[in-house]
């Protein structure tokens, strides 16, 4: 015999489905993510200063005025954690280019005749860009101790008509 | 199912309520397979798409929990929920539309689903924010407004299977 199901029933069917299917998502991702090694918190504090923070809660953050002041006085070297198409159309006068997916093949090469304690300058693009939060914790593991995020660097570089360049560096990548 | 005059113990109310369900004629019938047709392929599709998406992000739980902190549309509290719950929600959907579990609701949920993703990128689209979706992998980066376009359009179309999903279930005439 067929039972038609009326709309009614079809619609009061998909709620509950739904709500079934979100529970036994919600239940097996919680009991899984209390099982792997990996887990993550339930809730973590996400402010961009303190992801910025290292374990120590000094800042990694260095204010664009306070860069510039490096950039004129020739004392710190910028890195551009970005991809080598983003570092071609324009980057920061005279930055290498150390993109963060790539940055165990290149980051002798890159950071060659560059000494451990000088001041290094990462930036990427977007308030919430993580490539060169991620490239400034790796120069501190590596013992560059005196490494900073110019947090939103490239957007900020080019509204206050820094000086830029374009172009590829010769022989990398 | 065969059904004859002999067919005992069946009104004709029954009767004529199946008739009505099959279609009159062939046209009709063939319709009707087609639709059905269109409708298996649709959601294996779907089902395809949310188990792919899922895998990047259920291996990267904290990837992900970024690409949801990107789109700074979300709450710090439920950020890492959110990157937690999201993708064994989007692999347990998956299956169900490719193996046809409780399908009105797979439906409805990747319809709602897929209008909150779209309705992000979106948002963040309009006011200009530079963002990896983490749609697919949650590997992080910088893009430009062409690769955003591209997810505007592809999240688009994903969008059109669910809905046409939704409308097969929920909005067919009876």
């Amino acid at each position: 015999m067929i039972q038609k199901t009326s709309r009614k029933q079809i619609w009061y069917l998909g709620f509950w489905q739904m709500g079934a299917i979100v529970i036994v998502s919600v239940t097996l991702a919680v009991l899984i993510n209390q099982f792997r090694p990996d887990r993550l918190p339930l809730v973590s504090v996400w402010a961009p200063e303190s992801r910025l923070n290292l374990d120590t809660g000094e800042s990694m953050v260095i204010a664009l005025g306070e860069a510039k002041g490096n950039f004129h006085s020739g004392s710190a070297i910028f890195l551009d954690a970005r991809s080598p198409e983003h570092y071609e159309q324009g980057h920061i006068l005279g930055a290498r280019n150390l993109p963060w997916e790539v940055v165990e093949k290149y980051f002798d090469a890159v950071m060659e005749g560059i000494p451990k304690d000088a001041l290094i300058i990462s930036y990427c693009d977007g308030e919430s860009c993580a490539l060169s939060k991620d490239l400034t914790q790796e120069l501190f593991f590596r013992g560059y101790d005196n490494a900073r995020v110019l947090v939103n660097g490239w957007s900020l570089w080019v509204e206050h008509h820094l000086p830029v360049e374009k172009g590829p560096l010769p022989g990398r990548f | 199912m065969q059904h004859t005059h002999e067919d005992s113990g069946r009104s004709l109310t029954d009767y004529s309520r199946e008739i009505h369900a099959r279609g009159h004629g062939p046209e009709k019938k063939r319709r009707w397979y087609q639709a059905k047709a269109l409708a298996f392929l649709v959601r294996l599709a779907l089902g395809i798409v949310f188990v792919y998406a899922s895998a990047d992000k259920i291996l990267n739980p904290a990837a992900f929990a970024q690409a949801v902190y990107n789109y700074q549309i979300l709450p710090d509290l439920l950020i890492n929920l959110t990157a937690i719950v999201l993708p064994w929600m989007e692999l347990f959907l998956g299956l169900c539309l490719i193996l046809g579990l409780w399908l009105p609701g797979a439906a409805f949920l990747s319809t709602f689903l897929l209008i909150t993703f779209f309705g992000a990128l979106l948002f963040n689209t309009a006011r200009g924010l530079n963002i990896d979706c983490g749609c697919f992998s949650t590997t992080d980066g910088t893009l430009s407004d062409i690769s955003m376009g591209w997810y505007v359009l592809r999240d688009g179309g994903f969008l059109l299977l669910a809905l046409y999903l939704f409308s097969h279930f929920f909005l067919k005439k009876d």
